[in-house]
């Protein structure tokens, strides 16, 4: 007997188990559902909660996800206006809006949505890639610089095929990746290393150049100093010069006394040094000797 | 009772054999790998099945024996000619030869083969191909048809051993049934394959190696187990070789029964029959019962871990006020109707933009840019193409004629450090968004990148750019409604790339430092030059001035005083002009002539040659002078 009661209980919630199973789903936040009865579209979802259905075979339920979808592009490789090559992949945001044309464009599946949004972006992407300088993608300067507006118009580009035709719409677009094709990147780099061995010999130079006007400049001052201390040296010279010949002015009262002084002073100083000097006998005071040879002194 | 089941026997085994040869057929054309594991089960069964076939033979033949043995001994009558001796049945004393000595080895060498098997198993399924879509439709039709027949003749053998206690008929059955449900499993697999699954094949491949290998463990411990089992006199012996896990396809009697009986065997009484055995199986019902109910209800409440936030919903709907639930114990309707998910919103989680630092590497002190620093793939160089940078200098040296590529490429390493603020929008606004980060900052640090110039970037803009990315990516963020906030994004690696062999440009970066560094010490070099030479300049200039002012006031003094003495001397001259100059004269004379030599030639009018030596007193350096006598009286008189 009460081996039969659990029997039926258990018997019981399991019915109850299946038949909620078979007549009722849920739909998450994070979901729309489409309804289908005998493989007609009956209605969609957008509601989350709690909902009613017939069972299968007679109403089938699909469930998506209504979040935003991120999808990234292959990378490849357009060329700019410019004729530069670029490696590039660009990045979609988007999402289910009609769950009734997604579930019949791509059978409810999300990798083949994504897979019919690869050619539309890389469409897209190379498309207006064509239409650009690569001054466009890549500058230092605002004013060129132009991504903003590629993307905005790669956007348009995909929005405009995507939005009506699958059930989805693209929300976003970024460029992901922007590098050189590897036949590009030496080129690249031999470039920067000459723009690097340029600034090596241009800092070089200017040490030269600089070292040198500061060692010119050094000499100049140098020159300038010792000439103008020459000058100086001159002009005191001058000065007491003047300032002597005052002086020397005494002179000219005695102008026969002078010289003969400065004779004397002459002689002085001529014979400061050893000389060898061979007197006749008039030479006073040797006129002297003379008297001692002849018996008188004729200095008179 | 005493039906001959030898040609069911016969059937049972062509019928394995036949089946794992087209099976082993069927799985290399069509490359199953649950295929494969199905022939090793079928192979086994058909060793199993012709082991017993013959065991069936020996007993058969045994029973003849014995009733030819009774019919003579009928019609010999109470004859005392005949007496039952060792070698009377051959038959009876082959059997238990078969029984003492075949079938414990035919045992351990089965379990070395499904031990074998399944090790085998196991390695080949590693290196499988994978199955093949154009043989899968023939291949689920013909092990679907397997799973038929082999259904069909292990059914009527588990029937007819269960009926009329046939226990010799039972491994075989057993086999049967394992190999009709392991070839339905093999059909499932194909019809996963076409449904686009190729996984599963594997899967229920791996599967089916368990169970061969728990087999062998079965069989193993039947083995030790029989050496340990008291014998009771009259009961049947158990065929060693029989597996009570496969016995549970061909026996009906569920798992209860045949642990019951595999109990009683083993332990020589009727443990089945004990209260507790029995109020277990009375019971077990409801104990699974009351488990499930405490499984269910253990989905009323939820602990959510100090790192995380869960997210409540209520028959997938947002659960309004609590919506999200903090740390700690939450109440909640049972599953299915209330569902938690979890996030751990306060931990951080990073990311890096560009290049990925190698963890080989990690253990390295330095960073240099010469050398290679970060994770590559086989295959790859030892840098993977970095990341395209303007320059400056670039965009005004630019010859149009020429096209250049007006880019740099620098090697970038910028690792991200976020955390989920706000867990509803992180997990209800995006099916990936963590990858749509990681996107949104590539895209943002590509996007600061190519507007920036490389030289201000790598020096003295690193700090400011590492806050504008973190500033862009997380307007970013908000605008997607991204629920993060960006805790920390930092240049860690930003630095012209090391280039290739030939063209070396991460050396080349650092030539330009050394440049510079030579620039300046050029520069040094001259300043210190100048330095030297201007003082020195001033000081002779000093030097020049003040002898000039000593020669200057000198001057000046000497003539002062030449002249304050001729004042003098003239007063002198005025008293006795004649007396004063032949005084003075005679005085200087006198003064001078004293270290000077002097020859006086006092012979005016002689003709003689005077001959004088005069080396002893001339020096080459010395001046030489000969002073002719002046006119001293015409000078005195002049006055």
């Amino acid at each position: 007997m009460k081996q039969n009661k659990i029997t039926l209980v258990t018997s019981g919630v399991l019915l109850v188990i299946f038949l909620c199973m078979l007549f009722t789903f849920q739909v998450r936040q994070t979901e729309v559902a489409v309804v289908t009865t005998f493989g007609r579209y009956s209605h969609s979802v957008t509601n989350a909660g709690f909902q009613w259905r017939l069972p299968w075979p007679v109403q089938k339920v699909y469930w998506f996800d209504n979040r935003l979808q991120t999808f990234e592009s292959k990378i490849d490789q357009p060329i700019t206006s410019d004729h530069i090559s670029l490696l590039i992949s660009v990045y979609l945001g988007w999402r289910i809006t009609d769950p009734k044309l997604f579930l019949e464009s791509f059978n409810g599946d999300i990798t083949k949505a994504e897979q019919t949004l690869e050619p539309i972006a890389r469409n897209a992407k190379n498309g207006v890639i064509g239409l650009h300088r690569f001054s466009d993608l890549i500058s230092t300067n605002q004013a060129d610089l132009k991504f903003d507006q590629i993307e905005k118009e790669m956007f348009d580009a995909v929005q405009a095929q995507a939005k009506s035709n699958y059930g989805l719409a693209i929300e976003s677009l970024g460029i992901k990746q922007l590098n050189l094709p590897d036949s590009i990147t030496p080129t690249v780099f031999e470039r920067m290393k000459k723009e690097r061995e340029t600034l090596v010999a241009t800092y070089q130079s200017e040490g030269d150049r600089e070292g040198k006007s500061i060692k010119a400049k050094a000499d100049n001052a140098a020159n300038d100093i010792i000439a103008r201390a020459n000058a100086e040296k001159e002009k005191i010279i001058g000065q007491a010069e003047q300032e002597a010949a005052k002086y020397y002015a005494q002179f000219e009262q005695k102008p026969e006394l002078a010289r003969f002084l400065f004779d004397l002073k002459a002689i002085e100083a001529s014979l400061k040094e050893r000389a060898n000097l061979i007197l006749g006998p008039q030479t006073p005071p040797f006129s002297l000797l003379n008297g001692a040879t002849n018996g008188s002194p004729s200095t008179r | 009772m005493e039906r001959n089941i030898q040609p069911i026997g016969i059937i049972n085994w062509c019928a394995l054999l036949v089946a794992a040869v087209i099976s082993a057929i069927l799985a290399r054309y069509a490359s199953a790998a649950a295929g494969t594991a199905g022939v090793a089960f079928l192979v086994l069964g058909f060793l199993v099945a012709v082991v017993s076939y013959f065991q069936m033979r020996l007993e058969e033949r045994e029973r003849l024996e014995r009733l030819e043995f009774d019919e003579l001994k009928k019609s010999k009558g109470a004859s005392t000619l005949f007496t039952e001796g060792a070698d009377t049945f051959p038959a009876l004393r082959s059997r238990q030869q078969f029984e003492k000595f075949v079938i414990p080895i035919f045992t351990a060498l089965l379990f070395l083969l499904q031990a074998g098997a399944a090790w085998w198993l196991w390695q080949w399924l590693g290196k499988a191909s994978p199955p093949k879509l154009n043989a899968a439709k023939m291949a689920l039709a013909l092990y679907a048809l397997f799973a038929l027949i082999l259904f069909l003749l292990g059914k009527y053998s588990s029937s007819l051993a269960r009926l009329e206690g046939q226990r010799l008929l039972r491994p075989g059955a057993g086999y049967l049934m394992l190999g009709a449900f392991i070839s339905g499993l093999a059909a499932l697999s194909e019809a996963a394959v076409l449904g686009d699954f190729p996984k599963v094949d594997l899967s229920i491949a791996y599967g089916l190696g368990v169970v061969l290998a728990l087999m062998a463990v079965e069989t193993l411990v039947g083995l030790v187990l029989e050496i340990y089992r008291p014998r009771v006199k009259g009961q049947e012996a158990r065929l060693l070789y029989e597996s009570r896990l496969i016995g549970l396809f061909g026996q009906p009697g569920g798992l209860v029964t045949t642990a019951a009986q595999a109990l009683d065997y083993q332990f020589g009484f009727k443990v089945s029959e004990t209260w507790i055995f029995k109020f277990l199986k009375e019971a077990v019902l409801l104990i699974v019962l009351l488990q499930l109910g405490a499984l269910f209800l253990s989905t009323t409440f939820v602990i959510i871990d100090p790192n995380e936030q869960g997210l409540l919903e209520h028959f997938g709907r947002q659960g309004g006020a609590r919506a999200t639930l903090e740390p700690g114990l939450h109440f909640k309707w049972p599953w299915p109707i209330d569902k938690v998910y979890r996030y751990q919103t306060r931990q951080i989680r990073s990311f890096v933009v560009g290049e990925v630092p190698d963890s080989d590497e990690a253990s390295a002190r330095t960073v240099l840019w010469t050398k290679p620093h970060f994770k590559r793939a086989e295959g790859e160089g030892p840098e993977a193409p970095g990341m395209l940078v303007a320059s400056r200098s670039q965009t005004t040296q630019t010859n149009k004629n020429e096209k250049p590529v007006p880019a740099n490429i620098l090697t970038v390493s910028i690792p991200f450090q976020y955390r989920i603020t706000d867990p509803v929008a992180w997990a209800y606004h995006h099916a990936d968004p963590d990858q749509l980060l990681q996107k949104l900052a590539n895209r943002e640090v590509i996007r600061y990148l190519i507007n920036v110039d490389m030289d201000s970037i790598m020096s003295d803009n690193r700090l400011a750019a590492a806050q504008e990315i973190r500033r862009r990516v997380q307007a970013r963020a908000d605008e997607r409604k991204l629920g993060v906030s960006i805790v920390f994004v930092g240049l860690q690696d930003i630095h012209p790339p090391l280039g290739n062999k030939q063209i070396q440009v991460a050396a080349a970066f650092e030539q330009v430092f050394s440049a510079t560094q030579q620039k300046q010490t050029n520069i040094l070099y001259w300043q210190a030059y100048a330095a030297r030479t201007i003082p020195a300049a001033l000081a002779s200039a000093t030097n020049i001035i003040s002898e000039a002012r000593n020669v200057a006031v000198s001057k000046v003094a000497l003539a002062e005083g030449e002249s304050a003495r001729f004042t003098n001397q003239m007063a002198a001259y005025q008293a006795s002009p004649s007396v004063y100059t032949s005084r003075s004269y005679l005085e200087t004379l006198a003064r001078s002539l004293g270290p000077a030599s002097k020859y006086v030639i006092t012979a005016t009018n002689t003709q003689d040659v005077l001959t004088l030596n005069l080396e002893e007193n001339i020096r080459s350096d010395v001046l030489k002078s000969i002073i002719a006598p002046p006119d001293m009286n015409k000078a005195a008189t002049n006055k």
